[in-house]
């Protein structure tokens, strides 16, 4: 895992009319840590992971990773690249049941072209899915359907659903955001179980959470990159400081 | 009971009825109920390619007429003007409405919700207007008779769609095959791809599915299910005309759809049959049933928006046991 960096971020921009989200960011992320990417709101955190996974087209700048260019390749393509996201609003296929969510996830890597099988028989990904829904403390609830599922349940669904994709890094849109704190010390502790064999950004508004499990932190602001270092060089950063720690009560 | 076997008995008594039929029902009702019931089940795979797209991909489509008619006038075209025989010419129908739905479909898929809707009003009318006006080729408002070839002809036998019997079970092999693929297609991963970017296409398209290709798919598809039942109907006619392209025929099959059920596989049947007897009994007593109908599709959509299938699929989920391996309510 060495020489190539997960991540290679040159001179994206994102222009949105005369709104600029994405002003030039430059990025290198290297494989093997948990990052966190932080800034106030409106600093371009969700738009740098839309660009990322293909949702927005770039309108300048180069995305590599793991050294392949990935910039303007459809959504599905990255998937396949081993990219996986969850969305800042949470979202599965809500009429299917838990293991049926798992289940297409995990099928997307063997191929749904295909009509000479049932279903069901695709064993593979049904195990897959299985898997996944003890992984996560799922499997009480594997019956269930989607949409009957509490908030926080969503959370780790959808946390699975990338998983299923046997992504090689993991981006995490606010996960435990909305979540009361026996839930969110129960998704960190997952979150920080995956990091250990998955990479994993992570955008979090909550600092305390950032600062406890994140090995580097980005900070963005006004659509760029103010800083980026470990946990306890970006707690020192005056910069950031000013621009972002300043005002902690404004979340 | 468990929920798979009620719809395995359900199934099983749909079958049983469908094939007892030219003899059960001049029991009970006038021998031409037996026509009747040929052209609902023709008519229920116009209702089930809407219901492919619209209860299964979540794409509302008003112009599945347009497959149809293609099916239609293959059969007619390749036979009175082409001489075609049998098979060629069904097979020229079905080819001419699944080469359309690649073509229209590439296009339209790219789009949802209303202007998936628009466009394909679209494409129907421009080759509405096409086959009004094509006089030579298609015999425009008058449309084009035909006399049928027979089905297979081997020294003195012969099998022609003249004989009822013969017609009537050409089109429950060929309506049932449909049925048969159909199952297969819902029940293989590239169906549950169907349902997935049926429920939410961004998610679809993050878990690494091609959206557009799968959406494609079930379009083309669609396609052929409504040119096989175009194609069916020239035979059952002897004729093909371009009235049948026009949206108001789409339009009946999307309220056919909703009324059955979208999502269900047999609920185009039970929509097309339900609506097709309340025409057959009511539009020569009463000249605006149509009112009947509008009101109808109002209390489905309000009260049971799966339609008379999806009651039935919930009851039965809700009064059975579950079965082991419980299927999703698409049976």
């Amino acid at each position: 895992m060495t020489g190539v960096p997960l991540l290679e971020v040159n001179g994206v921009s994102k222009r949105f009319g005369g709104l600029s989200a994405l002003d030039g960011v430059n990025l290198s992320l290297e494989t093997g840590k948990l990052h966190a990417i932080i800034g106030p709101n409106g600093a371009g955190k969700t738009t740098f992971f839309n660009v990322i996974t293909g949702t927005l087209s770039v309108s300048g700048g180069r995305i590599k990773f793991l050294g392949d260019d990935i910039t303007d390749k459809a959504v599905h393509q990255i998937s396949h690249h081993g990219l996986a996201r969850t969305l800042q609003i949470k979202s599965v296929f809500g009429s299917m049941t838990v293991r049926e969510n798992l289940w297409i996830a995990a099928q997307s890597r063997e191929g749904v072209f295909s009509v000479f099988k049932n279903w069901k028989k695709c064993t593979r990904a049904a195990e897959k899915a299985d898997a996944i829904c003890d992984q996560l403390g799922l499997t009480s609830l594997a019956n269930q359907t989607a949409a009957n599922l509490s908030y926080g349940d969503v959370a780790l669904l959808e946390i699975g659903l990338a998983l299923a994709t046997d992504p090689k890094l993991l981006l995490l849109d606010e996960p435990i955001c909305g979540m009361g704190p026996a839930e969110t010390e129960q998704t960190v502790a997952k979150i920080q179980e995956i990091s250990k064999h998955t990479d994993i950004i992570i955008i979090e508004h909550d600092i305390e959470v950032v600062f406890k499990i994140a090995d580097q932190i980005t900070v963005m602001a006004n659509g760029s990159v103010l800083a980026q270092g470990k946990p306890e060089e970006i707690a020192e950063n005056a910069e950031v400081r000013t621009a972002y720690l300043g005002d902690e009560d404004d979340d | 009971m468990t929920t798979t076997t009620i719809h395995r008995v359900g199934t099983l008594l749909l079958i049983l009825f469908t094939l007892s039929a030219p003899w059960v029902l001049p029991i009970f009702v006038d021998s031409f109920w037996v026509d009747i019931y040929s052209e609902i089940l023709i008519w229920s795979l116009l209702a089930a390619s809407v219901n492919l797209l619209f209860g299964y991909v979540g794409l509302l489509s008003f112009g599945q007429a347009l497959f149809f008619g293609l099916g239609m006038y293959g059969v007619a075209v390749g036979i009175a003007k082409f001489d075609l025989s049998f098979w060629p010419a069904f097979m020229f129908g079905v080819a001419l409405a699944t080469g359309m739905a690649v073509i229209a479909g590439a296009l339209a898929v790219r789009l949802t919700w209303h202007y998936f809707a628009i466009i394909t009003v679209v494409f129907s009318l421009i080759f509405y207007f096409t086959a009004l006006s094509w006089k030579q080729i298609t015999g425009g408002d008058d449309g084009l008779p035909f006399s049928v070839p027979p089905i297979v002809s081997i020294g003195d036998f012969e099998l022609v769609i003249t004989n009822p019997f013969t017609q009537y079970f050409f089109i429950v092999l060929m309506v049932g095959a449909c049925y048969a693929l159909m199952s297969r297609v819902i029940n293989s991963p590239l169906g549950r791809a169907f349902v997935t970017v049926r429920e939410n296409d961004t998610r679809a398209a993050l878990i690494g599915l091609n959206v557009y290709l799968i959406r494609l798919s079930a379009f083309v598809l669609a396609g052929f299910i409504a040119g096989v039942a175009g194609a069916l109907f020239a035979f059952f006619g002897r004729y093909a005309s371009a009235s049948y392209m026009f949206y108001h025929v789409s339009g009946e099959a999307v309220v056919w759809a909703i009324i059955g059920g979208v999502g269900t596989l047999f609920g185009p049947i039970l929509g097309t049959g339900l609506l097709i007897v309340l025409r057959e009994e009511l539009s020569s007593v009463w000249d605006h049933y149509l009112l009947l109908v509008g009101v109808a599709v109002i209390v489905t959509v309000i009260f049971a928006p799966r339609g008379v299938g999806g009651v039935f699929v919930a009851l039965v989920q809700k009064y059975a046991k579950p079965s082991s391996s419980d299927k999703e309510g698409s049976q």
